[in-house]
C-alpha cells in the first residue's frame, strides 16, 4: 500500500492532488488486479475529478499543445490549398486515382472502429479491466472517427458538392446511386460517428454530475451541470442509464463492425485488380482491432503515467490489450497469407502480376517492395513478441510495438490502394504513384489534429470512467 | 468579303510579348473590336465560351461591340445589324480548302460554327485525302487561332508601320528594275502553287539577275536525283498499293512522311484484313530505325546503314542480272524476299526512303521496272513541286555562299525558317547578317524573323487566296474563310509587290492563273471557278504520266558504300515535322507512335548500344558530327540498328512563342555533314515525358499479351478463322439495353498504322485539353483516345502492335456501378454517358475501369490553355477542374444527326453517324453505327470471325470490339534469320 | 450549498433544445425552399431593354408571325435574334421619328448592334434545340408563355431541370397541331386530334432516349 497516493488537502481549493509530489507511478505486474486495493468511492472520484477541475493545466499539457498546434495549422493549410487548387496538388495520377486521402481515411476509421469495438465488446462481456480503459478507448474512437471524416470530403474533385450524396428532393429530380459502395461508406462513417459519440457522452454523464458537484467555481459547475443533463444519481436514473449504455454498447459494436466492413466494400465491391476479393471486410476488421488496440496502448500508457492512474490502469489492462493486439495480429497475418494465396489461386495473370509488383516491385528509379515488407514486419512480426508474458509488462516495448503497428496499419491500405492501381489489367496503363508534399502535410496534419483533440479531452473530461471504477469498488463490473 | 489586301495592314503597330499584355491593352481590344469582335471577346474572356459564341452568332457583320457587358447578370443578346450571308446561328457551314505541308496539299473540308472554323475533315474529292487527314491537318484549327502567331511588322526588331514597309518594297522593286535584279534573292520553302510559280516566273523574267532559291529541311533531294539518274528527268512516283501483292520498303516512309501517305495508307490497308480482301498483301521492311511501315510489316529486318547498302546492291544483282542473292555480307533473309518479289512480277513494289543514296534510288527505279510494276503498282508522273530539278541542299548552299561573299543585297524569305533549319555547315545566321536588306514573311515569329531586317506577318492559308497541288498533282484552290485574325500578307501579295502590282488582290492573282484552264474552250469561267472552290479540286489537273523510259545506265549504278562508324539518321519529328508546328500544343503533346514521347525529341539509340555505353532513358550525351556538336538526352529504342542513332529534326525551337520555345533539342547544327557521328556520355540526366509510365516491356511470345492483342499468322487464320473467339461462358445476368438502336464500334487492328490522326481528331472534336510536360510526367495526360503500343519478341528486333484504346461503352459497365452521384450512367441505346455537371470527382469510376480510358481534370486544364474561347467546339461542354471525362462516341454528332433525321422524319436505325476518329482515320480502322441495323457497316464487321472483345473474361460486354490482327509472314523466312 | 440551477433552468434547457432543433430545420427549409422561389429563378421578371419592344403590340396587336423576326427557329438550334435590318423593314416606313425607336435607327446608322438583355438563359452544359421541338409540335407558348400578352418580355416558366424532364417524360399533353405552334392563344378543342394521335403523327419517343442525360448534357 505504500505506493498509494497520500491524501492531503491541496493548495488548490481544498482538492486532493492526484498524487504526492515526487511519487512515481507503480510498475506493471502480470498478477495485477484490474483495480489496486485501497480505493474508496471518495478517493477515486476526487482523484479523477481533480484533473479536469484543475485551475491551471499541467506543464506537459502546454508543451503538448505547443507541439501539436502547428500540425493542425498544417492540416488547415493543406485543406485550404486543395479547396483552392483542386486535387492536382496531390500525387494522384491517371492509373492511381486514389491516394493518401483514401489511405488516411481507411487508417483513421480503422483505429476508430477498433477502439470502439474493444470498448463496446468488453463492456458487454463485462470484463473488469474494461472499466479503467474504456473511457480512453471511446475517446480514441470518437476522435479518430472525427479525424477520418475530413478525408472523404477533401478527396473529392469538387468537394463543395459533397451534399449531392444526400437523397434530398432536388430540382434535377435526380437521386444518388445506391449501388455505389462509396455511398454506403458516406452513410457508414456518419452513423458510426453519431452512435459512438452518443455512447461516449452517455457513459460520461454521471461523471459530469460528479464534476459538477465538485466544481468550486460557478462557471465550471454550470458547464458540467449542463453536460450532466440533470443527472442526480437517483436509483431510477442509474437503472435507465445502465439500460441505455448496454443497448448502445451493442449498437456501437455493430456499427464498428459494419462501418469498417463497408469501408472494405469500397474495394471488395470494385472490379479492380487486387481489390476484388471477398475477404476484404473481415480483413479490414482484423486490421481495425489491431490498430485500435495499438492506439489505446499508445495513448493509454503515457496518460497512465502523466495522470497518475497507475492503480486504475494496471498490468492487467496492458496485459489484456497486448493479448488482443497479438490475437488480431495473428488474424491479419492469416489475411495476408490468404491474399497471397488467392492472387496465385485465382489464376488471373493480372492478379499475379500485381501481387508480384507489390512484393518485389522495383523498376528503374521506382521501387515499392519495402511497403509490403513493412506491413509484414510491423503488423505480423513485431507483435509476436507478446507471446513472452514479461514483454507485455515492459512499457517501452509495448509502446514501441504499438507505434510500429500503427505505422504498419497505414502502410497496409497504402499497398492495397496505391500499389494495386499501379498495375492495372492493361500493361499500357501501368504507372507509379508518388505522394506529393501536400499529401504528407495533410497526413501529418491529421495526426496533429487527433492529438490536439485528445489534449483538449484530457483537459476537460475525466479520462477514466469514475462511475465505472466505483462500480468496480462496489464489486460489480457493470 | 473585303479583299485581304485592305485588311492585311491593320496589324497592331507595336510588338507585344505575351497574350496577357494583349489583354491588358485597350488599344488592341478596341482595334480587335472593330476588326474582329469575336477575337476581342475570345482574348479578353477566355472562360465565357458559350457566352462569347452568342456574341459571335450575333456579330458576324463585324460591327462594334458597344457596351456588350452592360446590364443584366444573365448576359446579353447581340443581333447583327444586317444578316451575314449563308450563316445561320447554330448551323454548321463547310468550306473546302487544303492543308499544305512541304509543298504538297492534302484536301480538307473545314467545318464552321457561326462563322468560325472549329474542325477539319478530309475532302473525299481529293485524291490525297479521300476523306481522311493526317495529324497536322487536324491540328491546323489550333494553329489558326494560335495567339502566338506573328502580328507585327518589325524593322530591325522595332515595330514599323505598314507604310514604311510598302515604301521599302517599292524601293526594292525600283532597285531591282534598275539593276536587272542583281543581288536580289528570293528564298521559299517547297511550294507547288501554280500561282506563286507564275508570279515568280514574272519576277525572274523582269529581273534576269535575280535568283529563286528553295530550301526544305525535310526534302527528297536524293529521290529526285535518283529519278534524274534513272530517267534523265525528274519524275514523281505515285504508288498504287491496292495492286501490290508484295511490298519491300528500304528505310521507307511510305506510311508517314512521303507525300500522299494518307492516300497510300488507305490503299495499303485495303489489302491487310484477310476477311475483307481476297489476297492479303505481304510487306517486308528493311530499315535501321523503326518506321510505321516497318511496325506493321509482316517481316521487319533491322538493317544498319552498311548492311542496307549491301542489300541494295545484292537486290540489284539478283533482280537485274539474275545473280543469286547470296553475296558475302548479305543477310540470309534476302534470298527468300527476292524469290517472293520475282514470284509476283507486276504485282510487287519496292519503295526507298529519303535517306537512301541517289544511286540507290535509281537502282530501285530500275528494279521496279524490272519487276514490271510500272503502270500497275505505281505510276511515274511529271513533278508536282515548283523548281523540281533543283537540289534543295545545293540551292541553299549556293545562296549561303553568295550571302557570305556579300553578293546578296536583298533577300526575301517566304514561309521558310532557314536560320533554324539550314544545314549546320552553312552558318546561315552569320551569312544573313551580311545581307543589307532581308525580308522574312512567316506565320509565326521565328528565328529568321528575329535576324531579318524586316519581319512581316504572313496570312494563314484560311485567310487568303492561294492554290496548291496534291501528291499526284491535283490542284486545290484555297479560299479565305475568315478575315485575318492578326493581319498579315500572303506570299502572292508580297511577290506581287516586288513586281509593282499593288492593285492586284490575291483573288485576282489566283483567278488570273486559272482563267484559261477553267474558262478554257469558251466555258463559263465563274461556274467552273465556283465548282472548283466547292469541290476543293480542279478537275483534270493531276500531273500527266511521265513518258520517260529507263536509262540502261541505271541498272549498272551502285550506291557509294557508307563508311564504317556510328551512323546518324535524321527524320522529321513525328509531332513537329521540321519544327514548324512547335507552337501547337496538340502536336507537342501528341505521343510519338512508338516511343510515346511527348514534348521532347531525344536521340534514339539501340538497346544494344545503350547497354554497352551504360546509357538509360534520359541520360544526356555529347553528339558530334562533321557539322557541329550538341548535347541531348537519349531514348532506348527497341528494334533499332546497333550502328545507327536517330535524331528527330524540329525540336529545340528558340523563338516559337510561349508553347513552342525550348522544348526538346535542336539537331539542325548536326546536319549537312556526312552521316557519321561520335557519341559520348555526359553523366547528366533529364526527365523525358512519355505516356508509357513504366519501363519499356517487351513481351515474350505466348505471354498474356495474346489476350490483349489477339494475333496470328495467315495460315493459322486459314485453318481456324475464328481463332480469336473465346467459348461463351455462363453468366448470372446480362442486361442488354432495350432500345432498337444499339450504337457500337469495331476497331480493325489489321488496318491501324499508329499514325495518330484519330488522336488529334478526337482532341479537336471533343475539346480535350493539353496538360503540359510536367503534368504528363505526373501521368495526367488527357487524350480520350490513345493508341497503345506493345512489343513482342526481343528488344533488338521486336514486333510492334498498335491498339487504339477508347471508351468501350460496356453493356455492363463497372464505372456506372460505383459512381455515388450517378454521374456516369447507361442509356437505352447502349451509350455509357458521362454527365460532367453531375460529377463530383470521386474518381471511383476510373479505378473500376478495366480499360483505364477515363481521364480526370486534376486541374481545370481546359481553362489553363492559352487558347481563344472561340476556337473550342461549341457543341461539347468544356470540362472544369475536378471532373471526370472520357470518350462519348461523339454523342454530340449522334444527336445532331438524330435531330436532322427527325426533322426529315427519317425512321430510327437508318441515321448515319461518323465519329471524329472514324472520319479522320486514313485507313478506316474505326467503324461506328447501329449494330442492330443489318444494313450497317458495323453490323457487318461484328460478324467478322476476327471480332473479339478486349478483356472478355471481365464480362463487361463492350460495345467497342476489335478485329484480331493477322500477319502474313513468308514461310521461307524463320524468325532467327530475320 | 444552494442548488446550482433554479427550477426555470429545466424550462430553459427544454427551450434551448427545441430552439436548436427548430433552427436546424429552418436552415434546411431555407436551403430547400429558396431555389424554388420565383425570386431566385427570376421568373416573371420583366427585363429592362434598350428598346421598349412590346411583343404584346407586335404579336398580339399586329399579329406578326414569330418567324418573321426569329427566322431560324424552325431550322436551327438557335431561334435567331432579328438584326436591326429586320426592325427597319417596317420602321423605315412607320414611326420613322418615334423617340422610342432612336436606338434602332442609330444602330443602323452607326452599324452598331442593339444590345438586348437575356430573358431566358440556360447553363453552358445544357443544350437545347428550338427546331426539333417545333418539328415535334411543341408550341412556343409551352416555354415562353403567352408572349402576345407581354408588353415587356419576361421568363414565363421556372426553367428548372424538372420542368424539362416532366415534359420529356410525358410529352403528349404538350403537343399541338403543326398549324397552331405559333399561336399563343391556342387551346385544345374537341376538334383537335388526341395527344395520342399527335404522338403517333410526329413519332415522338416518349421516355427512352428523350430522358437520357445526353439529350441535354453533352
Amino acid at each position: 500500500m505504500s505506493d498509494l497516493p497520500v491524501i492531503e488537502p491541496s493548495a488548490e481549493a481544498g482538492l486532493v492532488p492526484t498524487t504526492a509530489p515526487g511519487q512515481s507511478v507503480r510498475r506493471l505486474r502480470l498478477d495485477d488486479p484490474a483495480l489496486l486495493p485501497g480505493q474508496t468511492f471518495e478517493i477515486v472520484t476526487d482523484r479523477i475529478a481533480a484533473i479536469p477541475l484543475r485551475q491551471k493545466p499541467f506543464l506537459w499539457w502546454w508543451i503538448g499543445m505547443i507541439l501539436v498546434v502547428p500540425w493542425v495549422g498544417g492540416l488547415m493549410t493543406g485543406i485550404a490549398r486543395v479547396f483552392i487548387s483542386g486535387p492536382g496538388v496531390y500525387g494522384l495520377n491517371w492509373p492511381a486515382m486514389w491516394g493518401y486521402d483514401i489511405i488516411d481515411y481507411v487508417w483513421w476509421i480503422g483505429i476508430g472502429c477498433g477502439a470502439a469495438f474493444i470498448s463496446a465488446l468488453f463492456y458487454i462481456l463485462g470484463a473488469d479491466w474494461r472499466a479503467g480503459i474504456g473511457r480512453i478507448a471511446e475517446t480514441v474512437a470518437v476522435l479518430s472517427a472525427a479525424t477520418s471524416g475530413i478525408f472523404p470530403i477533401i478527396h473529392l474533385g469538387r468537394p463543395w458538392l459533397f451534399y449531392w450524396l444526400y437523397p434530398y428532393p432536388n430540382m434535377q429530380g435526380y437521386w444518388p446511386n445506391w449501388r455505389s459502395p462509396l455511398l454506403w461508406d458516406f452513410w457508414g462513417i456518419q452513423s458510426f460517428l453519431v452512435v459512438t459519440a452518443c455512447f461516449w457522452f452517455l457513459s460520461m454523464m454521471p461523471d459530469f454530475a460528479a464534476l459538477r458537484d465538485r466544481a468550486r467555481t460557478k462557471p465550471r459547475a454550470m458547464v458540467y451541470g449542463v453536460l450532466a443533463l440533470g443527472f442526480r444519481g437517483s436509483g431510477r436514473q442509474w437503472r435507465h442509464h445502465r439500460a441505455v449504455c448496454g443497448a448502445l454498447a451493442i449498437v456501437v459494436l455493430i456499427a464498428a463492425c459494419d462501418t469498417h466492413s463497408i469501408a472494405a466494400l469500397d474495394f471488395a465491391g470494385a472490379a479492380t485488380v487486387g481489390w476484388h476479393t471477398t475477404q476484404m471486410p473481415p480483413y479490414f476488421l482484423f486490421g481495425a482491432v489491431l490498430s485500435g488496440a495499438a492506439m489505446i496502448l499508445l495513448v493509454g500508457l503515457p496518460l497512465r503515467r502523466l495522470l497518475r492512474f497507475g492503480d486504475m490502469i494496471t498490468g492487467r489492462h496492458v496485459d489484456m490489450l497486448c493479448r488482443i493486439l497479438l490475437t488480431s495480429s495473428l488474424f491479419i497475418t492469416y489475411s495476408y497469407a490468404l491474399e497471397a494465396f488467392m492472387s496465385w489461386y485465382s489464376g488471373d495473370p493480372a492478379e499475379r502480376t500485381m501481387f508480384v509488383h507489390r512484393v518485389f516491385g522495383a523498376e528503374e528509379g521506382y521501387s515499392v517492395w519495402y511497403v509490403y515488407w513493412g506491413t509484414i514486419l510491423f503488423n505480423c512480426v513485431f507483435p509476436q513478441i507478446f507471446w513472452l508474458r514479461p514483454a507485455r509488462m515492459i512499457q517501452p516495448i509495448v509502446w514501441f510495438v504499438s507505434l510500429c503497428v500503427l505505422v504498419g496499419m497505414w502502410m497496409d491500405p497504402y499497398k492495397l490502394i496505391a500499389e494495386s492501381l499501379e498495375r492495372t489489367r492493361l500493361p499500357s496503363a501501368w504507372g507509379s504513384f508518388h505522394g506529393s508534399w501536400w499529401d504528407w502535410l495533410t497526413l501529418i496534419g491529421s495526426v496533429g489534429f487527433f492529438f490536439f483533440l485528445l489534449l483538449l479531452a484530457v483537459r476537460l473530461l475525466p479520462m477514466v470512467g469514475i462511475h465505472n471504477i466505483r462500480r468496480l469498488i462496489a464489486g460489480r463490473v457493470r | 468579303m473585303p479583299s485581304v489586301g485592305d485588311t492585311a495592314f491593320r496589324a497592331p503597330g507595336r510588338q507585344w510579348r505575351s497574350l496577357a499584355e494583349l489583354e491588358r491593352d485597350p488599344a488592341f481590344l478596341d482595334r480587335a473590336a472593330q476588326e474582329f469582335p469575336i477575337l476581342r471577346d475570345a482574348l479578353s474572356e477566355p472562360h465565357k465560351r458559350r457566352h462569347v459564341l452568342r456574341l459571335i452568332a450575333a456579330s458576324l457583320a463585324m460591327g462594334g461591340l458597344a457596351g456588350c457587358y452592360s446590364g443584366e447578370p444573365s448576359g446579353v443578346l447581340i443581333p447583327e445589324v444586317r444578316f451575314p450571308p449563308e450563316i445561320v446561328a447554330g448551323l454548321p457551314n463547310h468550306y473546302a480548302t487544303a492543308h499544305v505541308l512541304s509543298g504538297y496539299a492534302l484536301g480538307t473540308v473545314v467545318t464552321h460554327q457561326m462563322g468560325r472554323p472549329i474542325k477539319v475533315e478530309g475532302n473525299p474529292n481529293h485524291p490525297s485525302s479521300l476523306g481522311a487527314t493526317d495529324p497536322y491537318a487536324q491540328a491546323e484549327v489550333l494553329g489558326f487561332y494560335d495567339p502566338d502567331r506573328a502580328m507585327d511588322i518589325t524593322r530591325a526588331g522595332t515595330p514599323a508601320s505598314v507604310q514604311t514597309l510598302l515604301a521599302a518594297l517599292v524601293s526594292v522593286q525600283g532597285v531591282a528594275a534598275a539593276t536587272r535584279g542583281a543581288g536580289l534573292r528570293i528564298l521559299t520553302g517547297d511550294t507547288s502553287s501554280p500561282t506563286l510559280a507564275r508570279l515568280m516566273g514574272r519576277v525572274l523574267a523582269a529581273y534576269p539577275e535575280a535568283r529563286w532559291h528553295v530550301w526544305e529541311p525535310v526534302n527528297r533531294d536524293r529521290a529526285m536525283r535518283g529519278a534524274v539518274l534513272a530517267y534523265g528527268q525528274p519524275v514523281e512516283t505515285v504508288a498504287r498499293l491496292e495492286n501490290a501483292d508484295v511490298i519491300l520498303g528500304l528505310d521507307s516512309d511510305l506510311l508517314g512522311g512521303v507525300p500522299g501517305w494518307v492516300r497510300y495508307a488507305r490503299d495499303f490497308a485495303s489489302r491487310r484484313n484477310p476477311v475483307r480482301t481476297q489476297a492479303m498483301s505481304r510487306v517486308y521492311a528493311a530499315e535501321a530505325s523503326p518506321t510505321l511501315l516497318g511496325s506493321v510489316a509482316d517481316h521487319r529486318f533491322v538493317t544498319g546503314a552498311q548492311e542496307l547498302d549491301a542489300v541494295v546492291v545484292a537486290l540489284g544483282h539478283s533482280l537485274l542480272q539474275g545473280a543469286p542473292a547470296t553475296l558475302p555480307g548479305v543477310p540470309a533473309w534476302l534470298a527468300p524476299v527476292v524469290a517472293d518479289l520475282k514470284a509476283h512480277r507486276g504485282r510487287a513494289f519496292i519503295h526507298a526512303g529519303p535517306a537512301l543514296s541517289a544511286e540507290g534510288h535509281a537502282l530501285v527505279h530500275a528494279m521496279n521496272e524490272a519487276l514490271g510494276g510500272r503502270g500497275s503498282t505505281y505510276e511515274l508522273v511529271e513533278p508536282v513541286l515548283d523548281q523540281p530539278a533543283a537540289s534543295r541542299a545545293e540551292s541553299i548552299a549556293a545562296l549561303a555562299e553568295d550571302m557570305h561573299a556579300g553578293r546578296v543585297t536583298t533577300l526575301v524569305m517566304i514561309d521558310t525558317n532557314p536560320v533554324f533549319t539550314a544545314p549546320g555547315t552553312l552558318g546561315f545566321a552569320d551569312a544573313l547578317a551580311r545581307v543589307p536588306l532581308s525580308i522574312a514573311l512567316s506565320k509565326w515569329p521565328d528565328e529568321t524573323g528575329r535576324l531579318a531586317t524586316w519581319s512581316v506577318p504572313m496570312a494563314h492559308p484560311w485567310e487568303t487566296w492561294s492554290d496548291a497541288r496534291g501528291h499526284d498533282g491535283t490542284v486545290t484552290i484555297m479560299q479565305p474563310m475568315a478575315l485575318p485574325l492578326y493581319g498579315g500578307l500572303s506570299a502572292t501579295e508580297l511577290v506581287g509587290r516586288l513586281l509593282g502590282a499593288e492593285g492586284e488582290t490575291p483573288r485576282a492573282m489566283v483567278q488570273a492563273t486559272w482563267r484559261d484552264q477553267l474558262g478554257g474552250g469558251g466555258g463559263d469561267f465563274d461556274a467552273a471557278w465556283h465548282q472548283a472552290l466547292a469541290k476543293g479540286v480542279v478537275p483534270g489537273s493531276a500531273s500527266a504520266k511521265a513518258t520517260a523510259s529507263l536509262r540502261d545506265s541505271a541498272a549498272t549504278l551502285s550506291p557509294p558504300p557508307s563508311p564504317p562508324g556510328l551512323h546518324i539518321l535524321f527524320r522529321p519529328d513525328p509531332r513537329l515535322w521540321d519544327g514548324r508546328f512547335a507552337s501547337n500544343p496538340w502536336l507537342q503533346e501528341l505521343p510519338d507512335p512508338l516511343t510515346k514521347l511527348t514534348w521532347d525529341n531525344p536521340l534514339l539509340v539501340s538497346p544494344d548500344l545503350a547497354g554497352q555505353m551504360g546509357l538509360r532513358n534520359g541520360d544526356k550525351v555529347n553528339l558530334r558530327t562533321g557539322a557541329g556538336a550538341i548535347s541531348l538526352p537519349i531514348w532506348v529504342h527497341p528494334g533499332q540498328a546497333r550502328d545507327t542513332v536517330l535524331a528527330w529534326l524540329g525540336g529545340g525551337r528558340r523563338t516559337a512563342g510561349g508553347v513552342g520555345t525550348d522544348n526538346g533539342w535542336d539537331v539542325y547544327p548536326l546536319t549537312g555533314a556526312d552521316g557519321l557521328a561520335v557519341m559520348e556520355p555526359t553523366g547528366n540526366q533529364v526527365e523525358l515525358a512519355s505516356t508509357i509510365h513504366h519501363n519499356v516491356i517487351v513481351f515474350p511470345p505466348g505471354s498474356e499479351l495474346d489476350k490483349i492483342i489477339k494475333h496470328a499468322t495467315l495460315d493459322v487464320f486459314q485453318q481456324n478463322p475464328a481463332f480469336a473467339k473465346e467459348p461463351e461462358k455462363p453468366e448470372i445476368y446480362h442486361r442488354k439495353p432495350a432500345d432498337p438502336t444499339a450504337w457500337a464500334m469495331t476497331v480493325d487492328l489489321n488496318r491501324c498504322i499508329g499514325c495518330n490522326a484519330c488522336v488529334i481528331a478526337c482532341q479537336a472534336e471533343n475539346n480535350v485539353p493539353t496538360v503540359g510536360k510536367e503534368q504528363v510526367l505526373m501521368e495526367r495526360e488527357m487524350h480520350w483516345l490513345r493508341i497503345d503500343r506493345y512489343y513482342e519478341g526481343t528488344p533488338d528486333a521486336p514486333d510492334a502492335f498498335f491498339q487504339p484504346m477508347l471508351c468501350m461503352h460496356c453493356e455492363k459497365a463497372p464505372c456506372e456501378l460505383v459512381c455515388p452521384p450517378g454521374a456516369t450512367v447507361h442509356d437505352s441505346e447502349g451509350l455509357n454517358l458521362m454527365v460532367y455537371n453531375r460529377c463530383i470527382g470521386t474518381r471511383f469510376c476510373s479505378n473500376n475501369c478495366p480499360y483505364k480510358v477515363r481521364r480526370f481534370n486534376f486541374y481545370p486544364y481546359a481553362y489553363r490553355m492559352n487558347r481563344p474561347a472561340v476556337s473550342w467546339n461549341n457543341n461539347v461542354t468544356m470540362r472544369s477542374g475536378g471532373v471526370m471525362e472520357k470518350c462519348t462516341y461523339c454523342v454530340q454528332r449522334i444527336w445532331s444527326a438524330r435531330i436532322i433525321a427527325d426533322q426529315a422524319n427519317i425512321p430510327d436505325g437508318t441515321i448515319e453517324v461518323r465519329t471524329a476518329c472514324q472520319a479522320a482515320c486514313p485507313t478506316q480502322v474505326f467503324t461506328f453505327g447501329d449494330q442492330n441495323n443489318p444494313g450497317s457497316d458495323v453490323h457487318a464487321r461484328k460478324q467478322s470471325p476476327l471480332d473479339y472483345a478486349l478483356l472478355e473474361d471481365q464480362h463487361t460486354h463492350p460495345r467497342t470490339t476489335y478485329e484480331a490482327l493477322v500477319r502474313n509472314p513468308n514461310p521461307a523466312i524463320s524468325k532467327e534469320s530475320a | 450549498m444552494a442548488a446550482l440551477f433554479r427550477p426555470q433552468a429545466n424550462l430553459l434547457a427544454k427551450f434551448g433544445f427545441i430552439g436548436i432543433v427548430v433552427s436546424i430545420l429552418a436552415g434546411i427549409g431555407w436551403w430547400w425552399g429558396y431555389p424554388r422561389t420565383n425570386y431566385s429563378r427570376q421568373e416573371f421578371w420583366t427585363v429592362h431593354q434598350p428598346v421598349m419592344f412590346s411583343h404584346e403590340h407586335h404579336v398580339g396587336g399586329l399579329g406578326i408571325d414569330c418567324r418573321f423576326c426569329h427566322t431560324s427557329v424552325t431550322t436551327s438550334s438557335n431561334a435567331g435574334m432579328p438584326p436591326t435590318y429586320t426592325c427597319m423593314t417596317c420602321h423605315s416606313q412607320v414611326w420613322t421619328n418615334a423617340e422610342m425607336l432612336a436606338p434602332v435607327r442609330q444602330s443602323l446608322a452607326r452599324n452598331e448592334p442593339i444590345v438586348w438583355h437575356r430573358v431566358y438563359n440556360l447553363p453552358d452544359y445544357t443544350f437545347f434545340d428550338h427546331s426539333i421541338h417545333i418539328t415535334k409540335g411543341v408550341g412556343c407558348a409551352e416555354c415562353h408563355g403567352e408572349i402576345n400578352r407581354m408588353p415587356l418580355t419576361y421568363k414565363a416558366v421556372d426553367l428548372e431541370m424538372t420542368f424539362c424532364i416532366d415534359c420529356h417524360q410525358n410529352p403528349a399533353p404538350h403537343l399541338r397541331p403543326r398549324t397552331e405552334i405559333f399561336n399563343m392563344e391556342w387551346t385544345r378543342t374537341a376538334a383537335t386530334p388526341s395527344p395520342r394521335q399527335l404522338m403517333a403523327e410526329y413519332n415522338v419517343r416518349a421516355g427512352g432516349v428523350l430522358l437520357e442525360c445526353s439529350t441535354c448534357h453533352r
